[in-house]
Parts: C-alpha cells; structure tokens; sequence
C-alpha cells in the first residue's frame, strides 16, 4: 500500500497538491495529514493536482468533502484539475463537478484564485 | 582391574563388599599368624578388594554437586577430624605393643571389625578426593588418577614384602616416591574453585587450611608404626596402613594447594562473581522474554537487571515513537530528573546514537539549578536499543559516584539494552497483532450486519424476472440492494453504495436500509425519496462519507418505470441490440445539504417493452482489476449484457459474475460486488392466456 504519494508545492498564495499512485482508504490517511498540515498553517487555498493519480476509491473522495467546507470558510477552496478521463468519471458520476471547480491545467486554477484576490 | 565390574548394579557391589569382608574375617580367624608373609599379603589383597568394591559403590551414593562442594569438603574434615580424635586418644591411653596374645580369637575379631571400619573411613576420604579430582575437568584426566591409583596400591603391596625381605625396602621406598610425585600433579588440578563465589572461597580458605593441618597430623601419626592404631593397621595389614598413609599424604597436599589457590583467587572472586551474575541474569532475562509479552514488566526487569549488574545507582528506558520520546521503568531516580538528565542528553547529541556513550553529567548544564533539586549523578551511559538497525529506545544508566564506566560495564549495559529493544518489538508486534484480530472481529460483525440488511430472496412478481447477485468482499464494502412491493401493483427497488469499508460502511448500510425501506412506503416519486434520503442522511454522515443509490419504481399497470439517481453507476437499459447508459443528473447523498442537491437531481422515466433488459450493479463489478491492475470496464461489462440479453436473468447475472471472476482471479476482489437484473416479460401471461 505503499504506491500512493502526496506533496505540496507553494505557488504564490496557492498551494497545491500532487497526487500520485492509488488513493483509496488504506492510502486516504496520508492525504487527510496533507490537509490536516496546511489547515495548521492557514493555508486554505487549495489546487488538487491529479496528473499522476491512477485511482480513487469512495475513501479517497471522501477526504475532499471532509475537508472543502473548513476551506470556504477561510475564503479559500479545493479545486481540481488535470484529472484523467477515468478519474473525472468517477468524480463527475457522483456530482462533484456541481460542488467543486475542475480545471484542464493547474495554472487555470491558480489564475482562477488569484483573479479572485484580484476582484 | 575388570573395569566390566563397572556395570554391575550398585546393590551387587555392596553385597560384594560385605561379601569380601566376612571372607577376610574368616581368614583372619583361621589364620591368626599376621607374622607370616603369605598370610598378610593375602589379607592386603582382600583389604584392596575390599577397598576397590567399596569406592564402586560409594561412587554411587555421593555424586558431587557444584552447590554443595563446601559441605561436602566439611563432612570430609569432620570425618579426618574424628580419625585424628581416635588416633590422638589412642595414642595417649593405649599401650603401643598389646600385652594380651595376638592370637586371641576376640582379639581378631575386634581388630578385624575395627580395621574394617577404619577401611570404610579412607573408603570415604577417598571417594571424597576422586569426585573433588574429576570436577569441572574439561579433559578426561583418568589417567594421571588411574596411574596415581596403581602405584599406590603397589607401594601398599611393596610395604609387606619390605616387611619381610628387608632387602627390598627399596622398591617400596621407590613406589612411594613415585606415588607421592603423582599426588602433587593431581593435586593442581583444582579449577573448580575459580566457579565458587566468594562468599564459598572465602569458607573454603578456612576449611582447607584446617583440613590440611588435619591431614598432615593423621599422616604423621599414622607415619609411628608404634602408635597403637597405627601399630594394630599394621599387624592387620601392611597394604591398608601405607594406604590410609598415602591417602593423608594425598589430603594434606591436595588442601594446603586448595589453600594456596583459593588465596591466589581471592582478589578476582568479586569480578568473577559479577561476571557469573550478568551470564546468569542474561539467562533469566532470555526466559522472560520468550515467556512475558508485557513490555512494562520485562522493562522493568531490564532496569532492574541493568543496575544490579553494571554497579549503578539508576536506570530508565526511552521509547521512541513518531519522534515523541516516552520514560518507562524509572528505577531509584525521579522521574523530572531522569528526563531531564535525557532531555539534555539529546540537544547535547542530536546525532544518532549508534554505540553505547558515557557522558559526565558535571559538564551538563541543569537549568534545574536555581531550583533546590540538584542532580546528585556524576557520569552517564546511554544504550541505542537496536533492533534491525532501527533505533526504537534508549537505555539511561547514572552513577553518583564518579566511577567511570568500564569496557564491562558498557558491555552489560549494551547487553541489557539489546534485550529491552527486542522486549519493546515484541510488545509492539504483539499490540500490532491485537489490533489485527480486533479489525478481523470488527469486519465478522460487519459481514453479519449485510448478511442480515440484504434481501433473502428476490420477490415474485408476475411481470418481471427478477435476479440479483451479491459478492462480498473481504473487506466489507457497504453494497446494499432492496426490493420494495408497493401497493397499486408496483414495486420500487433500490440499489446503494456506502462510501468506506468495514463496520462503519455497515452501520451506514443498516441505517441507509431503515430509510429507504420507510420512505419507500411513503413517497411515491424517486426523486422526492431521494431528496427526503438526503435530508436524513446529512445528519447522520461523517463529513467525509456518502452514499450513491439509484431509486426507481416500476408501475406494471402501465408499464413505465421512474427512478433517480444520487450519484450512483449508471442504470444500464438493453433492448433489443442496443444497450444506453441512463445517468440523470443527481449528486451522492450526504454531499451536500441545500438547494444544489434538490435543483440538480434528475428524474427519468423509461416506458418498458417486453423483454427490456435492466441492469442495476455497483462500481466492484467495472472495477475489478485483473493481474496486470487493469479495470474490467464499462464495455466489456455492456457487451456482456447485450450478448445475454435473450437468457434467463438468472443465466446472465451467472454469465456476467463467471466473465468478472475470470478477469480478476489473479488479483484480489478489493470491493464488494452487486448486480441486480430485471427483464420484462409483459406478453408472458397473455401468451399463456391465450393458449
């Protein structure tokens, strides 16, 4: 259960997420801490990037839905993007692009913030 | 000597000897006349048979153990004591040469039996001196003792014929010389004293000098052939007195080299001592480690041990876990002063301990010191516990004197912590198996929760087929399937995926059951039901679980079917050659708790023809992974349907769960498995009523 990595990068006022391996309820654990570290450090705006991520499990999205609503109450949020077409399936089977913002390209989201802190 | 005589059972050996001494009184009593040379010398043979039985049977009666070497040593000086009583008030009370004839028949009879029991004296001794020999010797050394034997018994056989034949007094003379050299070499052999404690040396020092004075006076008492003992042994036999000789010749020099060597290894008695007490307390350590899994009570121990051994006034452990240091098994120390003194320690050596490291403790600065307490330990040694190469722990050992920590010291020290570091992964290994059984007991009851929230038997319904199949996983994944007969001949169905795994997926599962089994009886629209699940849901949800369903109801009086979805698979419809996805819009229950979930949800409504084929399934069917981690997917699972569509639905759940097991059997089944299958056979009835 070892194929499963988190690392966050500090782009500007974003951070954002690599996701790497199989996300499921063995690995979800890991990425709860990731969250977990930032919110210690209020750092709320979030970019999940899912370039290297090969699966996720129902455990796996559950982290995003334990944690986005700490996120917008700190005026920031968790977007995704560069999602594969099988990850998106699943997210967008269970609705999640009516509650979440899903973007092509990373830099998308992170103009997407800093528009925001623009306005 | 027939060493065959060895083997023969101890009470033959005493009946031997007893058997061998009534001869020789017999003899005696036939044969008065000690002054003829065949007479003594046959009576010095029996004496020798008498002695060789006898020692054969003594052998087996007082084995020596390394315990009870002092006592054994006492008894012996008692006995010689006792000897040396008798000599000593014979010598003054008995007249030298008897007046009374040698030829007396009461007379024989008690020198015969006094004799004998004088025999049965050196019997003692010498056994007494054979065990000593053989002790703690690593090399067979039953030559030197055998030789030594022999040319004793030669020199007592000799005595007789000096005797008689003044001329030959010197082939005793050299029998002796020889014997006597022999005596001393055996009587270095005494390793067995370097094993005493130095308690029992220090006994034994006293013991041995007595016992050598002892020796030394019964030897040269029996050396005055005048004295009355000695003079009477004499007369009886010549063998048995040079013998009994030898034998205190034997004893004086064996002890005063007991005495000697016990002095010499008095100075080492106390390293020695505490050597054999860290083998010894490394031994019960290793006992208690196979045998006590509580890492309190072994760590206890540990420090116990530790102090005792390596001479040190406290000791404490420190379990290392997730960067978080632990104290356990503070001895003889205050627990703030111990982690302080550890505290200080690591900013001192952030390196990783790799040995074992002494610290003079008066270098250390103690912000404790504007405090009263100050540390009253000088000097410090710290013991990485290893195990693999991993650092788990350290051992703390303090001295308030300034002693420093010797090369043994450190290695006891090393050697205790090693034992507390594979005490601590034993324990952690042990909680670790413990936590796995408990999770094992956990998923048992959450397989027995599905198996009791999950529908026996598919219901009987005139219009439909109805087949469903459920595959659990080992971990319970949270798949529910219900049937729901309603009145106005309709029936709803409802097909839902806890997020997680295990008993907490379970308890959803049970609580997703009562709602749905509820409001199925209540809301007739699924979308309004699936609001409603929604609303209940959320309140109960942890944050991060949820739950996918898709809810329908089939109206068989006219044939439509309604059903939404709340994030679930999609309902797959086959009819005819075409299969659809149908995917109305609808978020997961538990998602979100306001209007997006009441505005996005979708209802959909399908008009049903006979033999429509619909699939209802859970994400453990497309994605069960085969060898190479490759999901069984949507198309092939679609095409499956479609290629079944004219069988039974029994046969296509049966066909489409052969295909998945097929796929996956060389991977694990990671989720649980449902699949539910509906086919229509609206013109069934009709073509029966009209027939």
């Amino acid at each position: 259960m070892t194929d499963f990595n988190v690392s966050v990068r500090e782009i500007g006022s974003v951070n954002v997420i690599d996701l790497k391996g199989y996300l499921d309820a063995h690995t979800a654990p890991e990425l709860e801490n990731a969250f977990d570290k930032l919110i210690k450090e209020n750092r709320y705006s979030i970019v999940v990037n899912f370039t290297d991520l090969a699966y996720i499990s129902s455990a796996g999205l559950g982290v995003f839905m334990a944690f986005v609503e700490t996120m917008r109450e700190n005026e920031g949020d968790i977007k995704f993007s560069n999602m594969t077409e099988n990850v998106f399936n699943i997210f967008d089977l269970l609705g999640f692009p009516m509650l979440y913002e899903f973007f092509k390209e990373e830099t998308e989201a992170i103009q997407k913030y800093n528009e925001k802190v623009k306005s | 000597m027939g060493f065959s005589l060895l083997n023969i059972p101890s009470i033959k050996k005493l009946e031997n000897t007893i058997f061998l001494a009534v001869i020789l009184l017999v003899f005696k009593i036939l044969f008065p006349e000690s002054e003829l040379f065949i007479v003594s010398f046959v009576t010095d043979l029996l004496v020798i048979a008498i002695l060789y039985f006898g020692s054969l049977y003594a052998k087996e009666l007082f084995p020596i153990k390394m315990t009870g070497i002092i006592s054994v040593i006492l008894n012996n000086g008692i006995l010689n004591a006792l000897l040396f009583f008798i000599l000593a008030i014979s010598s003054v009370v008995m007249p030298s040469k008897p007046s009374f004839s040698q030829t007396n028949l009461i007379y024989i009879f008690i020198t015969t039996i006094l004799n004998l029991a004088f025999a049965v004296a050196v019997l003692f001794i010498f056994n007494t001196k054979r065990e000593l020999f053989f002790l703690k010797q690593k090399k067979d050394p039953k030559f030197f003792f055998n030789t030594m034997l022999v040319f004793a018994l030669l020199t007592a056989l000799s005595t007789n014929l000096h005797h008689n034949f003044e001329s030959l007094e010197f082939m005793s003379n050299a029998f002796s010389v020889v014997t006597i050299i022999l005596i001393i070499i055996n009587s270095l052999k005494v390793s067995w004293i370097a094993f005493l404690l130095k308690r029992q040396k220090i006994s034994l020092l006293i013991i041995s000098i007595v016992l050598s004075a002892i020796f030394i006076t019964n030897a040269s008492f029996l050396m005055m052939e005048s004295e009355f003992v000695s003079h009477m042994i004499i007369n009886f036999s010549p063998a048995l007195h040079t013998f009994s000789w030898l034998l205190m010749v034997y004893g004086a020099i064996y002890y005063a080299v007991i005495f000697f060597t016990t002095l010499f290894h008095l100075p080492t008695a106390e390293a020695f001592d505490r050597k054999a007490e860290e083998v010894s307390s490394l031994m019960d350590l290793s006992k208690l480690i196979t045998q006590v899994f509580d890492f309190k009570e072994l760590a206890d121990t540990v420090t116990d041990l530790t102090i005792k051994v390596s001479n040190s006034d406290a000791a404490w452990l420190i379990t290392e876990k997730d960067g978080s240091y632990e104290l356990s098994s503070v001895k003889n120390i205050g627990y703030v002063e111990a982690e302080k003194i550890s505290e200080d320690f690591r900013t001192n050596n952030p390196n990783e301990l790799l040995d074992i490291s002494t610290v003079n403790l008066n270098s250390l600065k103690f912000s404790l010191k504007n405090d009263v307490v100050t540390s009253s330990y000088k000097i410090l040694a710290v013991a990485p516990l290893k195990v693999h190469k991993n650092t788990n722990g350290f051992l703390y050992v303090v001295r308030t004197s300034n002693l420093r920590f010797d090369e043994d010291d450190k290695k006891a020290i090393t050697a205790f912590a090693d034992y507390a570091a594979v005490a601590l992964e034993n324990a952690l290994l042990l909680e670790r198996s413990i936590e796995k059984e408990r999770l094992e007991k956990e998923l048992d009851v959450a397989r027995e929760i599905q198996n009791k929230i999950l529908p026996r038997t598919t219901p009987e319904v005139n219009n439909l087929e109805i087949s469903s199949l459920f595959v659990p996983a080992f971990e319970v994944g949270g798949d529910y399937y219900d049937f729901f007969k309603l009145k106005n001949n309709k029936m709803g169905f409802v097909i839902a995926d806890v997020s997680g795994k295990g008993i907490q997926a379970a308890f959803i599962m049970a609580e997703v059951k009562g709602i749905f089994g509820s409001l199925a009886r209540i809301i007739e629209s699924p979308k309004e039901l699936l609001i409603k699940a929604n609303e209940i849901l959320i309140e109960s949800l942890a944050k991060n679980s949820f739950v996918t369903a898709i809810y329908g109801i089939i109206d068989f009086n006219t044939n439509k079917m309604k059903f939404a979805r709340a994030g679930h698979m999609p309902l797959l419809f086959c009819r005819e050659e075409t299969i659809k996805q149908y995917i109305p819009q609808g978020l997961g229950l538990g998602l979100n708790n306001g209007s997006t979930f009441i505005n996005t949800l979708e209802e959909n409504e399908i008009d049903l023809e006979d033999e429509d084929v619909i699939v209802l399934y859970t994400d453990g069917i497309t994605e069960a992974k085969n060898a190479s981690n490759r999901d069984f997917g949507d198309s092939r699972f679609e095409k499956l349907i479609c290629e079944n569509r004219q069988n039974s639905v029994d046969k296509i759940t049966s066909e489409i769960m052969k295909a998945v097991s097929l796929f996956s059997k060389n991977n694990n089944q990671h989720d649980d498995i449902t699949l539910v299958v509906f086919k229509l056979k609206n013109n069934h009835n009709n073509k029966f009523g009209v027939n």
